[in-house]
């Protein structure tokens, strides 16, 4: 959905780059290897585990979309323990279940590149692209969520005494979720040199913020 | 292994496996078990809206109203006009650009002999041009009330955190009526193209006015047909398939469709003529027929809103909360379920969940097993097309089918 919102900008890119293969968008379908691989979402059955090892040892450019596939996201939540009880309370007992844990792709390849954000910011595929269409190695974002929020012009939800993950989580959505009304969930992951402990003293991060989180050791 | 088994142009992995001997067929969904109903219990009420939506990046405005529906129904909260009407315009935005979606970019290339939507612009870049605005305009409604064109960030239970001012919503008005021709057009282009002409005894229900409704009885016994919306559990059942991860459907023990098509056959519409209701192919006029009802119907909300106060006062819990709530919306692919309950804290110890697709999929299964039958002396290569096509004709989210 989101990629379809570029609407315009989405034909700038398929000038540049020629999509072999992508299920959702079309029949076309090579079997690779390609020069660069966007992933969505976690593994959730052990073929996609070893699909993503194969695609991993033959790709230069591995870039992980999404914050499922970037930090285990909503899926993560269920720990992998719980698993087995939810199978037999969802599907009955005689069911025979398929999952695995959920959780980042990292914990099972390198990734050269993460796209954060549930959901992501569309414009943010078309900065990663350009950047390496030229050579370059995308960077991430050097500031927090709240030097967005001050330039969206919010008022400070923690001045208010109200939980936010905008300190410690890495910029690039805009705010768009305090602009709306609610809190920061970091959703765009931790930000480099994140300082944990301080916001660790104002309320419970993980008792509050575990919705992206559950995986993230904070 | 790099395959291409699953279906293109779908959301989620799923594959039809037919069997040539005896002409029949299963849809495989591959997917892995999500688990969301579990996922949801031991949360606060208040992450349940903003867990839900993550069900789905196509529906995601759907899923958030029903959490909110089932969450205020829960807690005894009545929510005031103008919470009701921006939801209502919500709901418009998410119909649209979901149908919009659906239609140019993974339905339309099977008509016209494409690959994918954006090689329209190639063949026919009027159209294009037109298919891009009402995108555009969709994703325009769900920024300036949900304020995110996915998964909403100004909702809250009882209400909304933020409501757009008048002057947002102004100019949201002006841009539905400049894309008036737009909308227009889209029903035309799509009541014109040529579909396969397959007929199935399809049951088609949705929901209305509190009841889930179903065009199968006559009027005479329609009455006790319809079944109030609270025991919508007993009525839609869920089966467990070996080849399935995703639960198939039934209501009442029957094969049902949901969706546009069933929508329109409930309300007896007005552009009833140009759609067979025995023709699942025809769910693709009948979502091109929604984008101008809610396209309209956007219109009709903006002029209410604006001649009104708006109150942007959150609604509190009542007292004697039942702390038990379903909510139930029509979502772009049909009915759509949340039930969920709560402890006195505040925290989820119950959820169930039955989404559109789900409901679908048997349908999906029936009208295939029709396809094969009624087009069998076609070559088999143009049968497997056909059936990729009836598959996306029922514009499934086989990711919402497990949820």
């Amino acid at each position: 959905m989101k990629l379809i919102s570029l609407r315009e900008k989405l034909l700038l890119l398929e000038k540049k780059v020629e999509i072999v293969n992508w299920r959702l968008g079309q029949e076309r379908f090579e079997a690779g290897p390609y020069d660069i691989v966007i992933i969505e979402g976690n593994p959730l059955i052990q073929q996609e585990v070893d699909l993503l090892k194969e695609l991993r040892n033959n790709t230069p450019i591995l870039i992980s979309l999404g914050a499922c596939a970037g930090l285990g996201g909503i899926p993560a939540i269920m720990p992998e323990k719980d698993r087995k009880m939810w199978y037999e309370k969802i599907y009955t007992s005689q069911y025979h279940p398929r999952g695995i844990d959920a959780v980042p792709l990292s914990n099972y390849v390198k990734i050269d590149f993460t796209i954060h954000g549930c959901p992501i910011d569309e414009e943010e595929v078309i900065r990663v692209i350009e950047e390496l269409l030229s050579g370059k190695k995308p960077s991430y974002r050097g500031y927090s969520v709240c030097f967005e929020c001050k330039l969206a012009g919010n008022s400070c939800l923690l001045l208010e005494n109200k939980p936010c993950l905008g300190p410690i989580t890495q910029g690039g959505c805009k705010a768009i979720c305090i602009s709306g009304g609610s809190p920061c969930y970091g959703c765009f992951g931790l930000r480099e040199e994140a300082n944990i402990p301080a916001l660790k003293k104002i309320f419970d991060i993980k008792k509050l913020f575990s919705m992206f989180h559950s995986r993230t050791k904070i | 292994m790099i395959t291409n088994e699953f279906i293109a142009k779908i959301e989620g992995h799923g594959s039809l496996r037919v069997n040539w001997e005896n002409n029949t067929i299963k849809l495989h969904v591959h997917e892995g078990e999500r688990l969301f109903e579990g996922i949801l219990v031991g949360k606060t009420a208040e992450e349940a809206h903003w867990i839900t939506p993550r069900i789905c990046g196509i529906c995601p405005i759907a899923h958030n109203l029903a959490s909110l529906a089932s969450l205020e129904n829960a807690l005894g909260i009545k929510i005031n006009e103008t919470a009701k009407l921006l939801r209502g315009l919500m709901k418009a935005g998410q119909m649209i650009q979901s149908h919009v979606l659906h239609l140019f970019f993974l339905s339309l290339p099977d008509y016209i002999g494409l690959d994918k939507g954006t090689e329209l612009v190639k063949k026919d870049p009027k159209s294009f041009a037109k298919a891009l605005s009402l995108k555009e305009l969709a994703d325009e409604i769900a920024f300036v009330i949900a304020g995110r064109n996915v998964h909403p960030t100004t909702t809250a239970i009882g209400g909304f955190h933020k409501i757009p001012s008048k002057k947002e919503l102004e100019k949201l008005l002006e841009k539905i009526k400049k894309t008036e021709k737009e909308v227009e057009w889209a029903v035309k282009f799509f009541s014109e193209l040529k579909y396969p002409e397959l007929k199935v005894d399809l049951e088609l229900v949705s929901q209305k006015d509190g009841k889930i409704v179903s065009n199968k009885t006559s009027d005479v016994d329609r009455k006790t047909s319809d079944v109030d919306i609270k025991d919508y559990k007993q009525n839609l059942e869920e089966e467990l398939r070996d080849y399935s991860t995703a639960k198939f459907g039934k209501f009442q023990g029957r094969e049902i469709m949901v969706g546009a098509l069933a929508r329109l056959a409930n309300v007896r519409h007005s552009v009833s003529n140009i759609l067979d209701f025995n023709n699942p192919f025809h769910n693709n006029i009948a979502q091109a027929v929604e984008i101008f009802e809610f396209s309209k119907e956007a219109e009709e909300i903006i002029e209410k809103l604006l001649t009104r106060e708006m109150d942007s006062i959150i609604a509190k819990p009542s007292e004697n909360a039942t702390l038990k709530g379903i909510g139930a919306v029509e979502a772009p692919r049909g009915g759509l379920y949340h039930e969920i309950h709560l402890d006195e804290k505040g925290i989820i110890t119950y959820a169930n969940i039955i989404t559109p697709t789900v409901q679908n999929l048997t349908s999906i299964e029936k009208s295939a097993n029709a396809l094969m039958e009624q087009f069998k002396d076609r070559p088999t290569k143009e049968k497997e097309k056909l059936l990729n096509m009836l598959v996306r004709a029922y514009d499934p989210c086989i990711t919402c089918s497990v949820h």
